[in-house]
């Protein structure tokens, strides 16, 4: 396949997820001639492959489909709009030319080291899941304590299964799918144990994944002692007092030769960090212009990288815009740089792009830091609307029309989440 | 007699708890939710539950062991586990298309079949 990596590209895409993909698409939409994707794995589609339950595309395409579904749309597309693929090929660094030019070095394991240049990067490396040392669980260290995530590639792509009996720690919605996914396979799924007063995934998920199958959900618990040797034998679990403390007096043992961590997903940013790009140290990834362009010219990002989204619609959307932005970069058009900073206020935890300009309509994805109900989102003093709650696993969007901004002369918008009456708070 | 049932409506994060109260097969009363989807929630709970099915299965002569496959409509609840057993019998050979039809009239539902959820080329 490195063959078909000849001469010089508009737009090099690092990583052929839904985002790459997307990208790739956008780039190819704004007129740009050569576009290449490369990605480490066998084939692109991310990690749409193994995401085999339904809910995806609602937004899109409008109708539910599976990852699979989801990831052969796209790939069929990219295919169509002749995009170069590259696959089982690692970006393991770019460099920059004085004139701009990127040369984009490449790992491939048949055909050993080699460069490509373009004028336009999309960096789409997805995410991955923090793991065990991400939270310390304290214990021996046998095998059988894995990210729900990789069960989910082992058991959907690979084939086996990776215990009998499992604990799922964290109630994100990839812990929730593998307790329902392991249970259709014969396992038994002793509990799902949550640190949180609350599930930190979809109620559609906790019912239809725990629920229908009698899965207790042990909210505000954690795992505090990992036992056996060689393998998984028990784990200690106790409720947690109000400082997240786990009190050992109340813990109790459960039986299990599978731990699953279900604990939350990081940017995937060690190239970019290579590249010296500025990082947002709250979503994790670049902080990006209106153009999804990083603070180095002609090198944008997209997806999960970014910064970690919900569904892979909004994914698909933020990325083919930043493959048209990247595309016309190529081409050679330079927009005026955006004026007016966007900076996170009360309640909100992020807000992505980093800045705006007043020339177009802007899609902000935010998250806020709790939840609140009811609620308004105030933009500056430029807009507000009323909204019937929001939580921090779920993302806000929302768009700002170009002749609100052109009434805003400051340097400096200010996004906050307000309870909706003054003085009255929900929680 | 009137009995209760409690239901935790899915049509949004707040996930309203919802009450339905029924004597047989009759509902009552339906409290709880905070819009119309919590009561159409909890009638169709009550009156006949079902749920998206999707699954694996053994692939012979492909990239990976496994295909994703699906049912093209949703399945009784208290079937899940029995429709889960049956297709997992299912053993497919490379190659596969997108869309293919694995199982016809799936649990003897019309028109309901077991689909191929991507395509896997042969490799040998």
């Amino acid at each position: 396949m490195l063959d078909r990596m000849e001469g010089k590209y508009d737009v090099v895409v690092v990583g052929g997820g839904p985002a790459g993909m997307g990208a790739a698409l956008g780039a190819r939409d704004s007129g740009a001639e050569r576009v290449l994707i490369l990605d480490r794995e066998p084939e692109a589609g991310g990690i749409l492959w193994q995401c085999i339950h339904s809910g995806f595309g609602l937004h899109y395409f409008r109708e539910e489909l599976t990852g699979p579904e989801y990831a052969e749309r796209f790939f069929e597309k990219v295919i169509d709009y002749e995009v170069d693929l590259v696959t089982n090929s690692y970006v393991s660094g770019i460099s920059v030319d004085s004139d701009g030019t990127k040369s984009v070095r490449v790992m491939n394991e048949e055909h050993g080291m080699d460069t490509v240049n373009t004028k336009s990067v999309v960096l789409s490396m997805g995410c991955r899941e923090r793991t065990r040392g991400s939270i310390r669980i304290p214990g021996t260290r046998p095998s059988g304590v894995l990210p729900a995530g990789l069960a989910q590639k082992i058991v959907n792509l690979k084939g086996y299964l990776p215990g009998k009996r499992i604990a799922i720690l964290g109630s994100g919605d990839i812990g929730l799918i593998m307790a329902r996914r392991l249970t259709l396979e014969g396992c038994k799924v002793a509990g799902v144990f949550e640190i949180m007063p609350y599930s930190n995934g979809l109620t559609r998920n906790v019912v239809q994944c725990l629920e229908d199958f009698g899965i207790p959900l042990h909210l505000s618990t954690t795992v505090a002692y990992i036992h056996g040797l060689d393998r998984v034998e028990k784990i200690t679990v106790a409720p947690v007092s109000k400082d997240l403390k786990p009190d050992m007096s109340r813990a109790w043992d459960v039986k299990c030769d599978t731990l699953l961590l279900s604990i939350g997903l990081i940017p995937e940013n060690e190239l970019s960090l290579s590249l010296g790009i500025q990082m947002d140290v709250v979503t994790g990834g670049p902080r990006v212009s209106s153009t999804l362009e990083t603070s180095m010219p002609g090198v944008f990002a997209s997806g999960n990288v970014l910064h970690v989204h919900d569904l892979v619609d909004f994914v698909t959307r933020e990325s083919l815009l930043a493959g048209q932005f990247a595309g016309e970069w190529a081409q050679g058009v330079r927009r005026p740089a955006d004026n007016i900073r966007l900076v996170p206020g009360d309640n909100v935890r992020y807000c992505v792009p980093h800045s705006l300009s007043p020339e177009r309509e802007h899609t902000i994805y935010m998250r806020c830091k709790e939840a609140m109900m009811p609620c308004r989102i105030r933009v500056g003093n430029l807009m507000e609307r009323k909204l019937r709650f929001v939580v921090p696993a779920e993302m806000i969007i929302f768009k700002i029309k170009p002749d609100l901004l052109d009434k805003f002369h400051g340097d400096t918008l200010r996004i906050d989440i307000l309870p909706a009456e003054k003085g009255k708070r929900h929680d | 007699m009137i009995k209760a049932k409690q239901y935790t409506c899915i049509g949004c994060p707040i996930g309203c708890p919802l009450q339905l109260q029924h004597e047989g097969k009759d509902i009552t009363e339906i409290s709880g939710y905070e819009c119309d989807r919590g009561a159409k929630y909890a009638k169709q709970e009550f009156t006949d539950p079902r749920r998206d099915m999707s699954t694996t299965v053994e692939i012979i002569g492909a990239r990976w062991k496994r295909l994703p496959v699906k049912v093209t409509g949703p399945v009784e609840k208290d079937r899940v586990m029995e429709a889960a057993r049956k297709i997992h019998e299912l053993r497919v050979r490379a190659p596969v298309k997108l869309g293919q039809i694995l199982i016809e009239d799936f649990l003897d539902q019309k028109a309901i079949h077991v689909v191929s959820c991507r395509t896997m080329e042969r490799i040998d």
